[in-house]
């Protein structure tokens, strides 16, 4: 065989795959790189070094507030997702029912139909209804896009699960919520964390949901980011935007450690 | 639910009577029938309710001015530019941490660096783009160093920077569906095709490429459809220069507030990815088939 093609063509697929990489990197880099400048404008690399624009971001009511308008939606959507969900998909995988394709196929459509498309539409259904632009019409859009990711980690973790340890639970006497939860759930559990977290994540960096139906006062920290990128330009959105990305470093290697990325269905 | 009271479910596994199967289908079907189906079927609803005309003005306007027309070109062109860029990229990266990259400890620290970007906002990772391509941008200022360039030269704002910024947000999902199809191609077909004789290339063109194809083309789908959708990245990337589907529905919704002709082109996105969806499915059966 000739071995000097074959490294040769190593070398370029290899050196092409690290441009990749540099390519998937390097914008992160620059933001936070932008976000410890000392001057005031958006240089990288920085100029001097100093954490002035972090101090304006968290004494800034404006994002310190949205922050957690973002965790209270992203939170609370993803409960009310797992509380619905799940049970729906013990039903959705173990009961045989005309219409049960259908059903799963409407729990996961919010996964492929455009999101600015939902999001107008929770702003007519809220407007009609007399709730437009409140926490509620928010948590409703937001609970309807972290749904599908849920549910579609349960139905993979319940089709690869062990039917006969809950058939020997009840044959031992225990009842169907006992089962539930001492036998079902447990066994589930790392499909269902890993749709939970995949779901808040999903709903935490969404903008095209949250702009349709935010207030001046009502908004999450995407949107806050994205109003401001479009205002003015300084270098505390960098700083912003890296607490943003810090926060995703800390999500994605807790994932790794406890999960495994691979495993938690990252495709 | 056809499995009668009092025995064991048809599938096998715990018994569920039919009261707490509604209950527990029941919570999610309502809460999905009021806040997705409901709000849906009202956006059709508001398409179909013209302010003046017929019950089908508003799509009689959009097939009548071109303007409409160019945008969603416009849209499905950069969405295609897209998704040939992340293809491109993503397939030689996947390839490369299949194939050639032997330390498990590089493999997951790529794999962490694709998945990063997923966990911030399109806006986050958009707007490490506005400080590379602006005037003083690193990519400005490279061009110059080199001689490539006397001045600064407009990268931001055009069809070019929404591309490329845009490949950017949707390059972890093309690397993540083609690697998932990788890992299920078993390597000793491909030490087959080696063994048989056939050079590096040959084997690539005529095993490894045709076996990671639905990889491939179920990348592709993900990468086109949430291109088309895609309201952020091209929003901050065009400055108001370019427009495209998702932000002419913003605008509409938002500044002009004419909701039922946002609504006409919210549903004709709708149908449009709806169609890519039936393209794609088409060509899958097809594959299958063979």
């Amino acid at each position: 065989m000739d071995r000097t093609s074959t490294n040769w063509g190593v070398w370029v697929v290899s050196i092409a795959a690290w441009g990749v990489v540099l390519f998937l990197i390097a914008p992160l880099i620059v933001v936070i790189g932008v976000s410890f400048t000392e001057s005031n404008f958006l240089r990288f690399p920085p100029e001097g070094l100093s954490l002035k624009w972090y101090d304006v971001v968290v004494t800034n009511p404006l994002y310190v507030n949205a922050f957690w308008l973002s965790i209270q939606i992203a939170g609370l959507g993803t409960l009310i997702a797992l509380v619905l969900g799940v049970p729906a998909c013990l039903i959705l995988v173990r009961k045989k029912f005309p219409g049960a394709q259908a059903v799963s196929a409407l729990f996961l459509s919010p996964l492929i139909l455009p999101t600015v498309v939902l999001g107008v539409a929770i702003l007519q259904y809220a407007s009609a209804l007399g709730f437009v632009r409140t926490f509620w019409a928010l948590l409703a859009g937001h609970t309807v896009l972290i749904m599908p990711y849920i549910m579609r980690a349960t139905l993979v973790s319940l089709s690869e699960f062990d039917l006969a340890s809950e058939e020997a639970a009840q044959d031992l006497g225990a009842t169907t919520p006992q089962t539930l939860w001492l036998v079902t759930l447990p066994q589930i559990k790392p499909g269902v964390i890993a749709g939970g977290l995949l779901g808040f994540v999903i709903s935490w960096i969404n903008v095209e949901v949250s702009i349709f139906n935010s207030t001046s006062t009502l908004i999450t920290l995407p949107v806050r980011i994205f109003n401001q990128v479009q205002a003015t330009v300084d270098p505390s959105m960098a700083a912003v935007s890296a607490v943003t990305i810090y926060f995703a470093v800390i999500c994605v290697l807790l994932i790794d450690y406890f999960i495994g990325l691979e495993k938690a269905g990252m495709k | 639910m056809s499995a009668a009271a009092g025995q064991s479910s048809a599938t096998g596994g715990m018994f569920i009577s039919r009261a707490q199967a509604t209950i527990f289908l029941g919570g999610a079907l309502l809460f999905m029938l009021l806040f997705f189906v409901g709000p849906m079927l009202m956006v059709i609803w508001s398409s179909l309710q013209p302010p003046s005309g017929g019950t089908f003005a508003n799509y009689e306007r959009v097939y009548n001015d071109g303007y409409y027309w160019r945008v969603l070109l416009n849209t499905l062109r950069i969405s295609m530019w897209v998704t040939i860029t992340t293809f491109i990229l993503g397939y030689t990266l996947s390839y490369y941490m299949n194939f050639h990259l032997k330390s498990p400890m590089a493999r997951r620290a790529i794999y962490i660096i694709v998945v990063l970007p997923l966990f911030t906002s399109n806006i986050v990772r958009s707007f490490g783009w506005i400080v590379l391509l602006g005037r003083d941008g690193l990519i400005n200022d490279g061009m110059r160093i080199v001689g490539l360039t006397d001045g600064p030269v407009q990268l931001l704002y055009t069809s070019g920077s929404i591309i490329v910024a845009l490949s950017y947000v949707m390059l972890p999902f093309m690397v993540l569906t083609v690697n998932s199809i990788f890992q299920n191609i078993n390597p000793s077909v491909i030490e087959a095709s080696r063994d048989l004789g056939a050079g590096p290339i040959v084997t690539f063109l005529k095993v490894t490429f045709p076996l990671s194809l639905p990889g491939v083309v179920a990348g592709s789908l993900i990468v086109f459809t949430l291109s088309v959708s895609a309201y952020v990245t091209p929003s901050i990337m065009s400055g108001g220069r370019v427009a495209v589907m998702p932000i002419l529905i913003y605008d509409y919704y938002m500044v002009q507030l004419d909701f039922s002709m946002g609504a006409t082109l919210a549903v004709l996105l709708l149908a449009t990815t709806i169609a890519i969806i039936g393209v794609y499915l088409f060509i899958l059966r097809r594959y299958s088939n063979r």
